[in-house]
């Protein structure tokens, strides 16, 4: 039997100024699942992380959280000014008093604790903590983000992933944590991947997405060459036989 | 050339309210705005002349219209907060230079403090301490909607009522800065120390702290200033914290 899922998403549709960005999405996420969502520039993949965050109210359709369901978001872009005078602990030290999804605020020594056991999670240094945000690489920026996301306990966990500015190093840092939590802690996930080996490599299932969505399912099944081939345009198909060819 | 040592005191808090204030100011790249806004205190100033009603009263009125005019349109235009408030600025100039008559524009302009009564000196530290409350109370929130506010919508922080709260906290701040250093110096209390801070920080702690330290030396010496030679409090309080900006240039420099 599936278990209980914690996101339902039912002929989901929105639209931005009049004009329809998304529709006919429907996709469930369970516990501790991976789901990618794929598919090219402007196609709606931020909107979707961010409708469902609350961001824009859907048209038609809905969308459904199980009871208890916590969520972290890191979001695509984090732009910090370059002369932000404040370090990664006391950016980290904001969100301690704020209000979460569990309506009652955390007191004191609970978002004490809650900070101290995101920083091992995320294995953050010392040392960083210390620095200010504007001096550290897009990979530590995400470790930071992520363990501002992970202070809630969140049991799904939205990744945005970021299309600019990014150290390769850093990136596979952050999967590797990614996937590590989601092991230990039992985190479902949502990406946003604009990778085909992230897809194969962490996703259970994947949804393609152009305003529309075109294909879903596991990642061998659903990713086919036709599938690509409409969501991309037709240089996707060389793409995947050349990843394919690797394997 | 008097001033009690209520102006004095009431002169201090009200640099401090200042300082904190520009700390959110220039983090949220809204500097220009405070400078703007002020502005709009002037058509109410010349309607409160006008009326024989207290004219800080009448500035502070049309800043309240004013912030929620910028507030509802960009949330409901998408226009960006700085086109809003330049066509607003403008306009009250214009209304303000029309309706008032050229020695309460000049004051309006430029502050003075012998015009400060003992009652007026008491109700300028209430709403000054009023604001250093607020804004440590709810300094969180409105720090993650300026640097963060797509993590703030994610976690659920009333990001409407944040900015609200922050154009509130800005025209009372500009209400009770006005009899000392009028409508168009208040970046010497607010903008330009938060700058210098900047300048010479890491931390938000310290930031924040020096912010408030510089607003005040400022004030200080504005209020010194006019003690022994007269000259007026606002003019001299941007003197002193651009000398201070200058000077941390080369600090950072160094550094």
């Amino acid at each position: 039997m599936q278990p209980t899922p914690l996101l339902s998403v039912r002929d989901l549709a929105v639209e931005i100024d009049g004009t329809s960005v998304l529709k006919n999405v429907s996709f469930d996420i369970a516990p501790q699942e991976v789901l990618a969502i794929v598919g090219p520039n402007g196609a709606g993949k931020s909107v979707l992380l961010k409708t469902l965050l609350g961001f824009f109210r859907p048209s038609g359709g809905s969308i459904s959280f199980a009871p208890g369901t916590r969520i972290g978001y890191l979001p695509q872009r984090f732009h910090v000014d370059s002369y932000l005078p404040m370090t990664a602990l006391e950016f980290l030290e904001l969100k301690r008093a704020m209000p979460t999804r569990l309506a009652e605020v955390p007191a004191k020594q609970a978002g004490r604790q809650a900070l101290a056991r995101a920083i091992e999670q995320t294995e953050i240094s010392p040392k960083l903590l210390v620095t200010p945000l504007a001096y550290l690489s897009s990979g530590q920026l995400q470790k930071v983000l992520l363990a501002w996301a992970l202070m809630n306990e969140p049991n799904l966990l939205f990744f945005d992933e970021p299309t600019e500015n990014v150290d390769v190093v850093g990136q596979e840092s952050v999967y590797s944590l990614l996937h590590h939590l989601q092991d230990h802690l039992g985190i479902a996930l949502i990406i946003i991947s604009h990778d085909l080996h992230v897809v194969y490599r962490y996703a259970n299932h994947v949804l393609c997405l152009n305003h529309t969505m075109t294909c879903y399912g596991e990642p061998q099944t659903a990713l086919t060459s036709a599938a690509l081939s409409e969501l991309y345009g037709d240089h996707a198909f060389f793409h995947h036989h050349h990843f394919n060819e690797k394997l | 050339m008097d001033i009690t040592l209520l102006t004095a005191v009431s002169g201090v808090l009200v640099a401090m309210a200042s300082g904190l204030v520009g700390s959110f100011l220039v983090l949220r790249r809204m500097t220009l705005l405070s400078d703007a806004l002020s502005h709009v205190a002037l058509p109410g100033i010349a309607l409160g002349v006008l009326f024989h009603v207290e004219p800080i009263v009448g500035g502070l009125l049309s800043l309240l219209i004013g912030i929620l005019i910028i507030w509802g349109v960009e949330d409901r235009t998408r226009l960006a907060v700085e086109s809003v408030t330049g066509v607003l600025f403008v306009t009250a100039l214009a209304l303000g230079a029309t309706l008032a008559p050229d020695t309460e524009l000049l004051e309006a302009f430029f502050g003075n403090v012998e015009r400060v009564t003992a009652s007026g000196a008491f109700l300028q530290a209430g709403v000054a301490l009023l604001i250093i409350v607020v804004a440590l109370r709810w300094l969180k929130p409105l720090l993650i909607t300026s640097i963060a506010p797509d993590l703030a919508v994610a976690d659920k922080v009333p990001e409407r009522w944040m900015k609200l709260l922050l154009l509130m906290l800005i025209a009372l701040t500009i209400t009770i800065g006005i009899s000392f250093v009028g409508v168009l110096l208040m970046s010497g209390l607010s903008i330009i120390p938060a700058a210098t801070a900047r300048n010479l920080s890491r931390t938000y702690k310290s930031f924040v702290v020096i912010t408030v330290i510089l607003a005040i030396v400022a004030m200080i010496t504005g209020l010194e200033a006019h003690l022994l030679w007269g000259l007026r409090i606002g003019t001299v309080t941007v003197f002193v914290s651009a000398f201070l900006f200058v000077a941390s240039l080369f600090a950072k420099r160094r550094t």
